[in-house]
């Protein structure tokens, strides 16, 4: 009897250290990127951003000596290819953080991540449902909301003309919806006549009607969202043809120099809004980093998108999210991290973006840019502006 | 030793399980599907539920495109009809799951009787382009009727319950999707084997001369249209409780060509060709997406090549198949199951 307490003992002894190391896994990211479909463009340059900053914190020592492990996998911008995506890296790495692909995967997951997953998740969406930490505790990004990035573009309006005449021009999508309920009551608030609601499909050239009904109701300020590209290169050319005077503007993910070399000669008459710097602001110490990282890494690429930038700071911060969990009791766990993210405050990102305050589970601030058709680049007109 | 396949009376010919061998077979892959969910991990759950949903909105396909000869474009529309008709009833007005899946099917089925209606003018390309407007008028439905719906923003869904237990994980939806599978797949096999069955058929083959042996061409196409859409509409309902979630996005036009595709890849009038379509287009680009992340990670920094293949070899093997068996996968099926029905002494 006293031999086999013994045993016992001494088996505790010699597996416990080995349980506890188990249990102490790496901290580990998981993505889905859109890697090919129709948002192929972000996905591309979103994954080389992970991997850039995995690689950049595993080369400065990891987390308290641990490495960082980076898994990822294609989507293809469906959210079927891309949910499944998500169940298959979660069987076989279990990772702490996840990053996902597009809104609708996100909304699909959200209660899932929240009551059996746990994890710390972020993805290429902008919608005000991964921002609402009472519903979605564990979704956060790392950008304003479309909701708050139209508050941005009100506010420099109102500061421009108070008063103007505003057009919502969006597509019939998810992503084209998403802010423009919010817009109209911002509106209200700011004291500007929303006149027009504009609907096209993305992609639409044939957006005359739409162009002569702006005209018509004397619109100032034209408002895209829910596009990359046209109808807003087909609305700006054809408002010079139909004499309509309005300035045009669109949120992140049509601020873009792909859309100012569509619009060539025109591309002056484009504002755009985005969270983030540009790669070609070297005086930044950040953009200088990635400049050198990416000269030194991968010599033949010139530039580095806006999606980039996004992905690269998620990433910054997912990793910063790793070293605060990795000092809280209990060490790497998803509640941690979310307490973790929510810790940050003030937390200096070297120009990428103002420093940075997590607010409800988004980053609140955004900066008005400006095309120039000249240099073909985005040059910023406004300070950050911050929505409250 | 068999050396033929020799039947006395039609309904031998008609038997489900005409052999032993069947039977034998059949069991065995029952007690597969059975022991399956001890076994695999929630990403292969996860793909088996999938396979489910496909194999019951593809048979609904089938009854329609395959059987009846009427091509319809709008089979997303009736899947999302189905799928919101069930998040409705269960968020708006407490409706149990159980009874909302039946209820999804029969909403759809009246959506698939009214658009259905323009069939008994019009057919082949025309009936296409008629039964896409369903695809844009539900479409607009989803994303509009905001009070019903919620627009863009769509409906959370809660799992399924039976007493305290609740459906939560992949593994308990599991036994659900194959209980509506089972009986999906079961109801289709035996009603292409009745007199309905054969109406669809004859329809098919030559209209005119059905109705002229006396089959009521208005009836059966519209009980055609009603049967597919209910099918879609439980796919769609399953799906949507199995993901929490409905947003309009899930039932666009790609989910329409990707149902046609896989009857035709699966066999055209065949139930087990719905099956074999489903699985194909469901497991086939999964497991290229396996593959291909095992390559990427055995060549780094070769991924930018690597993964837009899979989507090559997708396409390929799709053609490929069409060229060397039109007949879809159920005909290959036959070849190998008449090849062993004889063996060794097939001639």
């Amino acid at each position: 009897m006293k031999k086999a307490g013994l045993l016992i003992l001494s088996l505790i002894l010699c597996l416990g250290p080995f349980s506890i190391a188990m249990a102490q896994k790496s901290p580990t990211i998981c993505a889905v990127h859109p890697f090919t479909g129709r948002f192929a463009f972000a996905g591309i340059e979103g994954s080389a951003a992970m991997q850039d900053v995995v690689d950049m914190a595993n080369e400065a020592g990891g987390i308290n000596g641990k490495k960082i492990q980076y898994y990822w996998a294609d989507g293809e911008y469906k959210d079927d290819v891309g949910i499944a995506a998500f169940k298959r890296l979660q069987a076989q790495y279990n990772p702490q953080i996840m990053f996902g692909q597009s809104t609708g995967m996100t909304k699909a997951l959200g209660p899932e991540i929240k009551d059996r997953y746990k994890v710390l998740y972020s993805a290429y969406t902008m919608t005000s449902e991964a921002a609402n930490p009472k519903e979605n505790p564990y979704l956060f990004i790392a950008a304003p909301t479309y909701a708050e990035q139209f508050g941005v573009l009100l506010k420099y309006i109102v500061k421009e003309k108070p008063g103007a005449n505003i057009a919502f021009f969006y597509s019939d999508t998810e992503f084209g919806r998403e802010p423009i309920a919010a817009g109209r009551e911002m509106c209200k608030k700011m004291g500007l006549n929303l006149v027009a609601e504009e609907i096209a499909p993305v992609g639409g050239v044939d957006i005359t009607t739409q162009v002569l009904d702006m005209k018509a109701k004397k619109v100032d300020y034209c408002i895209f969202q829910g596009y990359v590209s046209n109808p807003i290169v087909a609305v700006i050319k054809q408002s010079k043809d139909y004499g309509l005077n309005a300035k045009f503007m669109g949120t992140f993910w049509s601020t873009e120099l792909q859309l100012l070399r569509e619009l060539g000669p025109l591309a002056d008459e484009y504002i755009g809004v985005s969270a983030y710097s540009f790669y070609y602001q070297e005086d930044l110490p950040m953009i200088k980093k990635i400049r050198e990282w990416t000269k030194k890494k991968y010599p033949k690429v010139e530039y580095r998108s806006q999606s980039y930038m996004e992905n690269y700071l998620t990433t910054i911060l997912f990793v910063e999210c790793f070293k605060r969990a990795d000092k809280m009791s209990g060490g790497i766990t998803g509640d941690n991290l979310v307490k973790a993210l929510q810790s940050i405050k003030n937390f200096d990102l070297g120009g990428l973006m103002p420093p940075v305050t997590i607010k409800d589970n988004s980053i609140p601030v955004g900066r008005v840019y400006r095309g120039n058709s000249k240099t073909v680049r985005f040059d910023p007109i406004s300070d950050w502006i911050r929505m409250e | 030793m068999r050396c033929g396949d020799y039947k006395e009376n039609y309904i031998k010919d008609e038997e489900i399980f005409q052999s032993r061998f069947v039977k034998f077979w059949l069991a065995l892959f029952f007690i597969f599907l059975i022991v399956f969910p001890f076994i695999a991990n929630a990403y292969m759950l996860y793909i088996a539920n999938m396979i489910g949903f496909a194999v019951i909105g593809a048979i609904g396909l089938n009854l329609l495109t395959g059987f009846t000869g009427q091509i319809s474009l709008g089979h997303a529309a009736f899947i999302g009809v189905g799928a919101y008709t069930s998040a409705i009833l269960i968020t708006k007005y407490g409706v149990s799951f159980w009874l909302s899946i039946p209820l999804a099917g029969l909403v759809s089925a009246l959506a698939g009787l009214v658009i259905g209606i323009p069939s008994l003018r019009v057919k082949g390309l025309y009936l296409c382009i008629a039964t896409l407007a369903a695809q844009f008028i539900f479409g607009f439905v989803f994303v509009h009727w905001e009070s019903m719906t919620k627009g863009i923003t769509g409906i959370h869904i809660p799992p399924p319950v039976i007493g305290s237990f609740q459906f939560v994980t992949e593994k308990d939806f599991y036994w659900i999707t194959l209980f509506f599978a089972v009986l999906g797949v079961g109801y289709a096999r035996n009603l292409v084997r009745s007199r309905m069955g054969r109406a669809f058929v004859a329809i098919r083959d030559r209209d005119l001369a059905a109705e002229i042996m006396g089959i009521d061409l208005f009836r059966y196409k519209l009980t055609a249209f009603a049967i597919s859409s209910f099918y879609a509409g439980v796919s769609g309902a399953l799906w949507v409780s199995f993901l929490k979630v409905v947003i309009p996005e899930h039932f666009n036009f790609m989910l329409c060509i990707q149902y046609l595709a896989m009857i035709i890849v699966g066999g055209l009038g065949s139930v087990i060709g719905s099956i074999f379509g489903a699985i194909f287009m469901t497991l086939v680009p999964e497991i290229l997406n396996v593959l291909s992340d095992v390559v990427k990670s055995y060549t780094p920094g070769m991924g930018k090549l690597i993964i837009p293949f899979k989507q090559v070899v997708f396409g390929f093997l799709i053609v490929s198949f069409l060229i060397f068996e039109p007949r879809g996968l159920a005909e290959i099926w036959n070849r190998i199951k008449k090849f062993f029905t004889l063996w060794p002494f097939s001639y």
